[in-house]
């Protein structure tokens, strides 16, 4: 029915508990990062990293694990967020980067006077 | 009590540079490439979406004989402005408008599942894809339209048109008054999606 890879990854997601923050027809981002993550998790299953569903499913799981957690331990809502977790777990599973490969990426930090780096 | 709403402010900082880093790492080992993230977001930036729709329809706007070959056949008319390649492709080619006027306000809804004209109007609504708003909005049309804040005098005439995988439906909403003074680009700023969809009308300029 899709011509499009980006399509029907965005359609499989809408009216789903995967849906991504849109307005107006657009997907909405507050931060550059989340448009980063968002495009890095369509293209590595464009990649044939994983299937999109794989990444659909791992996200469903980090937001009903959100879901679970007690009040005294649940950070803000943010999709996001969820959304990384999820990329991270797929990524994981489908072997994409061995474990101590991720485990550099999860210790990254911004150096320390870079403004642009949340915009 | 001061700290029950704090925010640890370095998270979003965190979460930034994991996936500055991420993809950094990806880039490296060539599984994906420089430009790849730029480009699957393209197309939901600039290729596909409501700017399409409010251009095609500010178009039909100031041009009668254009809005009437968009109501003959769609696509053939959509081709003729340079709108992005977006455009083309199975969810862009099935496209028709209906046009609202004096006499009849038309509605787009999708009973089977959720099929949208993407390449004009971009990502649906939540409620799109609601069950509720399917089965209602060809039941009642005219209570939903109330709902949304779309009062239909009883006069006027509701269409309801289906979208599927053979026509994807977009409305041509109705111009506002008092906007003779405005260019083309300035009256396609003024279209939503929902106008295309028939549940807004469009506004007029505040200013």
């Amino acid at each position: 029915m899709f011509t499009r890879f980006e399509e029907y990854a965005a359609a499989s997601m809408l009216g789903a508990p995967d849906s991504p923050p849109r307005v107006d027809g657009k997907l909405l981002f507050t931060n550059r990062w989340e448009r980063d993550v968002f495009g890095l998790a369509l293209s590595l299953a464009k990649a044939g990293c994983f299937e999109w569903e794989d990444f659909r499913q791992s996200l469903i799981a980090s937001i009903a694990r959100w879901e679970a957690a007690d009040c005294a331990d649940q950070p803000r809502w943010d999709y996001y967020e969820r959304f990384l977790e999820a990329l991270f777990d797929v990524i994981e599973a489908h072997g994409v980067l061995t474990r101590s490969e991720l485990a550099g990426v999860i210790k990254a930090r911004l150096p320390a006077a870079d403004p642009t780096a949340t915009r | 009590m001061s700290n029950l709403f704090e925010f640890p402010e370095d998270r979003e900082a965190s979460s930034a540079a994991k996936v500055r880093a991420l993809e950094a790492l990806l880039i490296e080992k060539g599984v994906i490439g420089s430009d790849s993230v730029d480009a699957v977001l393209k197309h939901f930036e600039t290729m596909a979406g409501p700017f399409n729709g409010a251009k095609i329809v500010a178009h039909a706007w100031v041009d009668p004989a254009y809005r009437q070959r968009l109501l003959d056949d769609t696509p053939k008319a959509i081709a003729e402005l340079s709108l992005p390649l977006g455009m083309a492709g199975a969810e862009g080619e099935h496209m028709a408008a209906v046009a609202n006027d004096e006499h009849v306000h038309n509605l787009i809804i999708c009973t089977l599942c959720s099929c949208y004209p993407w390449p004009v109007l971009g990502l649906p609504p939540y409620w799109y894809k609601d069950p509720v708003f399917r089965a209602r909005g060809v039941r009642e049309p005219r209570a939903v339209l109330q709902e949304f804040g779309v009062t239909v005098p009883p006069d006027k005439e509701v269409k309801v048109w289906d979208s599927s995988a053979q026509i994807r439906w977009f409305v041509v909403p109705e111009r506002p008054a008092n906007t003779a003074h405005l260019s083309e680009a300035e009256l396609a700023a003024l279209v939503t999606p929902e106008s295309m969809m028939g549940v807004a009308l469009v506004a007029a300029p505040t200013a």
